[in-house]
C-alpha cells in the first residue's frame, strides 16, 4: 500500500511537470528600419536575402519586425532594382540579440550612404516619459534641442549619432533645435510628451531643409500574473467522481489481497 | 497488479479526452511567410511627435462572422491570485482592461470561456478560425477590423505573458479561450487556445 502511495505520489508529479519549458518568443529581437538619406531614392531591404521591406521612402520606418537573435546580412538596393547578393547600395552583417529591440538608419547622402544602429529601450518608469534624439542630417552642425528661452535637454547632438534616453515629466514642452550659441534652427512648440511612453525624435534632411521625424520605441501597460480561466465546465461532471471512487475502491481492494497474502504466510 | 490498475485509474483521472481537447488537438498556424512590407510615406504635419502615438478605443462589441459570434464586451482586470479576469458567464467576453486598447500599438486581449454548465459556450467554436477571418471590435460607432495570421495552443505553465499581452508597433487583436485535456487537480484544462490577429487599415 506505501509502495503504492509512493509511485501514485511520482506519476502524479511526472503528470504536474509534463509541458514546462521556454517559450520560443523569448529567441527573437525587434529590428526597425529607417531611411533617413535626403537624396536617396525609395529602397528595398533584404534581410538573409529575403525581401523583407519594399519601397520604402525617405523618413519612412518599417515599425518593429520580428528576427531570431544571431547575426543577419542587410542590404539595401534602390526600389525596382533586381537583387542580386552583394550588389546592394549598403550592406552590413548585423548582430542582435535575443529580448532587444534595435533602430537600424540609412543615414548619410546617397554616395556615402551609411547604417546607423541603436539599441532601442523597451521600459520607462510608470508615470515618466522617455525620450532621446537623432541626429541624421548630413551636413546639419552639432546641435542642441532644449526648452525655448530655457535648459537644453539634449546637448551637443552630432551627425551621425543617436543621444542616450532622458526621461521627463509628462506634458506640453515648447522645445526648439538650436545651435550652441542659441540660434534657433527648428521650433518644435506645444511637443505633448504622454506618460508611460518611449520616443525617438530623428532630425533628418539636409541643413536648409532641416525637419524630425517621430518614432514610438515603446508604450508600456500592465500585463496579468497568469493567464484566464476560461472554462466553467467540467467535462463528464458526473463521470469524474465516479472515476475516482472506483479508483479508491480499487486501491482498497489491492491492500486487502496484500493484507489476505500476509496472513497466509 | 491491482495497485497498478488502481493507479492508471486515479493518474487517468487528471486527464481526460472530451470534445474541446479534440477540437484543439493540432490547431496551431501562423499565415504563410508574410509579404514585403509596404511602407507608407508618412504624412507631413506641423509637429510630428504630437500626432505618432495611436489612439484606441474602450471595446464594447464583438463580432467575429466566421464563427457567428457577437457579444457584449466587458471591462474587467485581475483576479484576486493576479490572473486575467473573465465574465463569471459563457455568453460574455471581457477585455484587459489594464493593458493595451484595440487600435493603439500593442497587444490588446480579449478572453472569453469555451464551455460553461450547460455546454458549449461563446468562444466554442473559436479553434475553427482560420488565417484571414475578420474580427470587428467597435465602441459605439467605431469599429475597428483585424486579420487573423496566427492561432496556437500553449500549456499553461509555458504562457509568456509577457508577449501576448505585449507591445507591438502595430495594432493587434488577441482571443483567449481554454484549450486542451481536462486536469482535474487544477480546476482547469492544461492549455489555452490564443488567437493573433492584426489591425486592417482602412
Amino acid at each position: 500500500m506505501k509502495k503504492g502511495l509512493a509511485l501514485f505520489a511520482v506519476a502524479l508529479v511526472l503528470f504536474l511537470s509534463f509541458g514546462m519549458g521556454v517559450s520560443a518568443d523569448s529567441h527573437t529581437a525587434k529590428v526597425r528600419v529607417v531611411h533617413a538619406s535626403p537624396d536617396a531614392p525609395a529602397v528595398d531591404v533584404y534581410v538573409n536575402g529575403d525581401a523583407t521591406l519594399e519601397n520604402v521612402p525617405f523618413k519612412a520606418d518599417s515599425g518593429y519586425l520580428e528576427v531570431p537573435a544571431g547575426t543577419h546580412n542587410v542590404e539595401v538596393f534602390a526600389t525596382g532594382t533586381e537583387y542580386a547578393e552583394g550588389a546592394g547600395v549598403l550592406q552590413a552583417d548585423l548582430t542582435v540579440e535575443a529580448g532587444k529591440a534595435y533602430t537600424v538608419a540609412a543615414a548619410n547622402t546617397v554616395d556615402a550612404l551609411e547604417f546607423v544602429v541603436a539599441e532601442d529601450s523597451m521600459e520607462v518608469t510608470e508615470g515618466k516619459t522617455k525620450i532621446r534624439v537623432g541626429h541624421l542630417s548630413p551636413d546639419a552642425p552639432a546641435v542642441d534641442v532644449g526648452l525655448i528661452g530655457g535648459d537644453a535637454v539634449f546637448s551637443g547632438a552630432e551627425f551621425p549619432g543617436i543621444t542616450d534616453y532622458t526621461e521627463l515629466d509628462p506634458g506640453t514642452y515648447d522645445l526648439e533645435i538650436r545651435l550652441p550659441d542659441g540660434t534657433q534652427v527648428l521650433p518644435l512648440e506645444g511637443t505633448e510628451l504622454a506618460a508611460d511612453t518611449v520616443y525617438s525624435v530623428f532630425a533628418v534632411n539636409n541643413a536648409d531643409a532641416l525637419e524630425v521625424i517621430a518614432l514610438v520605441d515603446y508604450e508600456a501597460a500592465a500585463s496579468p500574473d497568469g493567464m484566464p480561466t476560461t472554462g466553467l465546465g467540467t467535462p463528464d461532471q458526473s463521470n469524474a467522481p465516479w472515476m475516482l471512487m472506483l479508483g479508491t475502491l480499487a486501491l482498497f481492494g489491492a491492500s486487502a489481497v496484500v493484507w489476505k497474502k500476509r496472513f497466509q504466510e | 497488479m491491482l495497485i497498478a490498475a488502481a493507479i492508471v485509474f486515479l493518474g487517468g483521472c487528471g486527464q481526460q479526452e472530451d470534445e474541446v481537447s479534440k477540437r484543439t488537438e493540432n490547431i496551431d498556424f501562423v499565415a504563410e511567410k508574410p509579404a514585403p512590407v509596404e511602407v507608407k510615406k508618412p504624412v507631413p504635419v506641423a509637429n510630428p511627435i504630437n500626432t505618432v502615438k495611436r489612439e484606441g478605443i474602450l471595446p464594447t462589441k464583438l463580432e467575429i462572422p466566421a464563427i457567428e459570434v457577437k457579444s457584449e464586451i466587458l471591462h474587467l482586470g485581475l483576479t484576486e491570485t493576479g490572473e486575467m479576469a473573465v465574465p463569471d458567464n459563457g455568453e460574455e467576453v471581457s477585455w484587459f482592461s489594464h493593458g493595451y486598447q484595440p487600435g493603439e500599438n500593442g497587444r490588446a486581449v480579449i478572453a472569453g470561456h469555451v464551455d460553461d454548465l450547460e455546454g458549449p459556450a461563446i468562444f466554442w467554436d473559436l479553434s475553427k478560425l482560420k488565417a484571414g477571418d475578420e474580427i470587428l471590435v467597435a465602441e459605439g460607432d467605431k469599429q475597428l477590423r483585424f486579420k487573423v495570421y496566427k492561432m496556437e495552443s500553449v500549456p499553461l505553465d509555458n504562457a509568456d505573458l509577457s508577449s501576448i499581452f505585449g507591445y507591438q508597433s502595430s495594432p493587434e487583436l488577441v482571443l483567449i479561450t481554454c484549450a486542451g485535456t481536462y486536469d482535474y487537480s487544477r480546476g482547469t484544462r492544461e492549455e489555452r487556445l490564443v488567437v493573433y490577429a492584426s489591425l486592417i487599415e482602412e
